[in-house]
């Protein structure tokens, strides 16, 4: 047994350079549509984690903590105690690169006769932008800093609603914590611009401490808004901490803060899928076509070793090993040439930000465009060329073994 | 006893829609140590004949006895083991595993059998000895002649000790010469071996040197002469 199958797989490798030509052009498709696939999926990838930060990056940050309840209903009275345990369980996270405290809750804000609705977040300047990036969007005048008090920054769509500048003072009603009115006067000290509608319209930054006393909060807060040190760390945090974390409070992803970003990248994905099918197939076939040529030339001497004793099962091992070495050979030149190649854009991402003014005129605002080539991705992409090729080559083998010797002896 | 036994074999093909009656009722018996041709001009029905005796096809009816083993009888499996272990074959030409070297593809029978390493590397190397191809062992087919390609055949065909060596026109596509010398080499194992040969011919040089003329006709065999031996 262990003898032929040694004899079995020589003979299978020498027919592999029987026809050396047809060899590498068989290689040459299964290494460029390995290295395609796997490129592919590294620019999807890289993509979407570019659309996760861009849509976490600014406000909304990569996980969030909450009183239960508060992210359906959205009202202030959702507020839970900044405590001793979640401030250690956070800082004690290698995952986690930054975290901050908010306070969030829904106000009208007036100047003059104007009256508008605005989301206030309550900030920790500081913290805050070790978090998010907003503070990179200030257009006009300056960020929030820790000495502020009755100060704000808000989108320059409100202001320009508001008529209303940098210095000027305004003045917001909102509910109470305890159920009290809450008013107080602010100073704008800055106006962002972030490019994102929703918060150029309706988001007004002020100080937590300022919040705090503003809202009546009593040291009760309602988010802390996380930073990960990198996206695919963001499910082992938020199952470590769900588990750490007292009951009254949730950890939410992004997954869950942004559920259409989360269909977006679906979407994406199966359309990409359905490209990698397409390649796979392309392999496949062409794998198929060379292992089907080969039998039908060899059909004499296929006949003459049956004649002599070769067992059917013998000659499907042969068929079934030519079709591996050709496709291990392929595939480890291919997964080495994709990755390598998806290594260097992960390195060197595709920049346009030389363009970028001509591209914001598309409504554009993403500029670099990096590949995140992972190891799921080239072990699937090798497994799943290995499987597909074998599955293929089960029948030109099978049609091999069941050759009749006399007949195929009469073949020349 | 008889090495081979024929009884009352026929083998239809259909082709077309058509009955060809390849065999009509084929009786032969054969002996240890002969050395048998089968002649007969082409379409008679030798080359049929033979695969039904070597286990490569069944026979429509009648009966093939192997060593007293009747053959009909066997799976594809057992005819396979039957072939690789008691039947030596040569066809007409291309007999050989062209990515394997004139060693190893009398080595491929052993190897197939079973046989380990060092024995088996020995046996074949003076299984080619024999058969004049010592210098020639470790060359792969197409570095051959066509008469040496024929020798290798031979070589494989006997190497594993069969009961019975069948060879189909082992001489149709060599020259008259190298022909003649295969022929002796054939002999030569015959008379020295004991080896069993039974080969089919159309071509009247090779029939003189058989020394037994089975004549086939339309799948009949017609005479069956047993030629005095000529002491050279
Ligand atoms: N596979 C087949 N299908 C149909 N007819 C066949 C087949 N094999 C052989 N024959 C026919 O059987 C007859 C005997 O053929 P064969 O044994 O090859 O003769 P020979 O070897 O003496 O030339 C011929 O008429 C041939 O055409
Ligand atoms: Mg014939």
């Amino acid at each position: 047994m262990k003898k032929d199958f040694e004899i079995i797989s020589m003979l299978a490798w020498r027919n592999v350079w029987r026809n050396k030509r047809r060899t590498i052009l068989t290689l040459c498709t299964i290494v460029v549509g390995c290295a395609m696939i796997i490129l592919l999926n590294a620019f999807a990838k890289g993509g979407h984690d570019q659309m996760i930060e861009d849509a976490t990056g600014l406000v909304m940050g990569h996980i969030h903590i909450h009183e239960k309840g508060y992210w359906e209903n959205k009202t202030i009275d959702y507020a839970f105690e900044a405590d001793e345990s979640i401030e250690k369980a956070l800082s004690s996270n290698t995952h986690i690169r930054a975290y901050c405290k908010r306070i969030m809750c829904d106000a009208l804000i007036a100047k003059g006769g104007t009256t508008k609705g605005v989301m206030i977040q309550g900030v920790e300047p500081v913290r805050e932008k070790q978090v998010c990036g907003l503070y990179k969007c200030i257009i006009k005048g300056r960020y929030l800093s820790d000495s502020d008090s009755t100060h704000a920054v808000i989108g320059a769509t409100l202001a320009q609603n508001l008529k209303v500048d940098v210095g000027n003072t305004i003045a917001i009603i909102s509910q109470g914590f305890d159920g009290s009115i809450a008013a107080e006067h602010l100073t704008i000290a800055g106006i962002f611009k972030s490019g994102n509608p929703e918060y150029d319209k309706f988001l007004l930054q002020m100080p937590l401490k300022q919040a705090d006393e503003t809202f009546s909060m009593m040291g009760y807060i309602h988010a802390y808004v996380i930073k990960a040190s990198r996206i695919d760390n963001i499910d082992a945090i938020t199952s470590s901490l769900s588990k750490k974390l007292p009951n009254n409070v949730e950890v939410l992803g992004w997954e869950k803060l942004m559920p259409e970003l989360v269909q977006f990248i679906i979407m994406d994905d199966v359309s990409g899928y359905l490209f990698d099918l397409m390649l796979f197939l392309v392999v496949a076939f062409g794998i198929l076509n060379t292992i089907q040529m080969s039998v039908y030339e060899r059909t004499r001497e296929l006949g003459i070793m049956k004649a002599v004793g070769t067992t059917p099962g013998q000659i499907v091992a042969l068929v079934i090993l030519e079709t591996f070495f050709i496709t291990v050979i392929g595939v480890l030149l291919g997964v080495a040439l994709g990755a390598g190649i998806s290594y260097y854009f992960t390195v060197h991402p595709i920049d346009y930000s030389q363009y970028s003014e001509e591209i914001a005129v598309w409504g554009i605002t993403t500029t670099i465009f990096p590949a995140t080539v992972t190891i799921a991705n080239t072990v699937v992409t090798a497994v799943l060329t290995m499987i597909v090729s074998l599955l293929f080559c089960i029948f030109p083998a099978r049609r091999a073994s069941k050759l009749h010797p006399v007949e195929a002896i009469r073949h020349i | 006893m008889e090495i081979i036994q024929v009884v009352n074999c026929t083998k239809d093909y259909h082709s077309d829609g058509q009955i060809v009656h390849a065999l009509r009722g084929v009786h032969l018996s054969l002996h240890k140590g002969e050395f048998a041709a089968i002649a007969g001009p082409s379409g008679s029905g030798k080359t049929t004949l033979l695969n039904c005796i070597g286990g490569l096809d069944y026979s429509t009816q009648g009966n093939v006895y192997i060593e007293g083993t009747d053959i009909s009888k066997l799976s594809p499996k057992e005819l396979s083991r039957l072939r690789l272990f008691k039947i030596g074959f040569i066809f007409q030409a291309y007999n050989l595993i062209p990515v394997l070297t004139a060693l190893e593809n009398v080595e491929y029978i052993l190897l197939l059998q079973g046989m380990g390493d060092s024995n088996r590397k020995r046996k074949a190397a003076e299984v080619l000895e024999l058969v004049g191809l010592k210098d020639e062992m470790h060359r792969l087919p197409h570095e051959l002649s066509g008469g040496q390609q024929q020798r290798v055949a031979i070589a494989r065909a006997i190497v594993s000790s069969p009961a019975i060596v069948l060879a189909d026109e082992p001489t149709a596509n060599v020259d008259q010469k190298t022909g003649s010398a295969l022929l002796d080499l054939m002999e030569h194992l015959n008379k020295e071996k004991q080896i069993t040969f039974l080969f089919s011919t159309h071509d009247p040089m090779v029939m003189k040197r058989a020394h037994r003329l089975i004549n086939i006709i339309d799948g009949m065999i017609v005479k069956d002469t047993l030629v005095k031996r000529k002491n050279k």
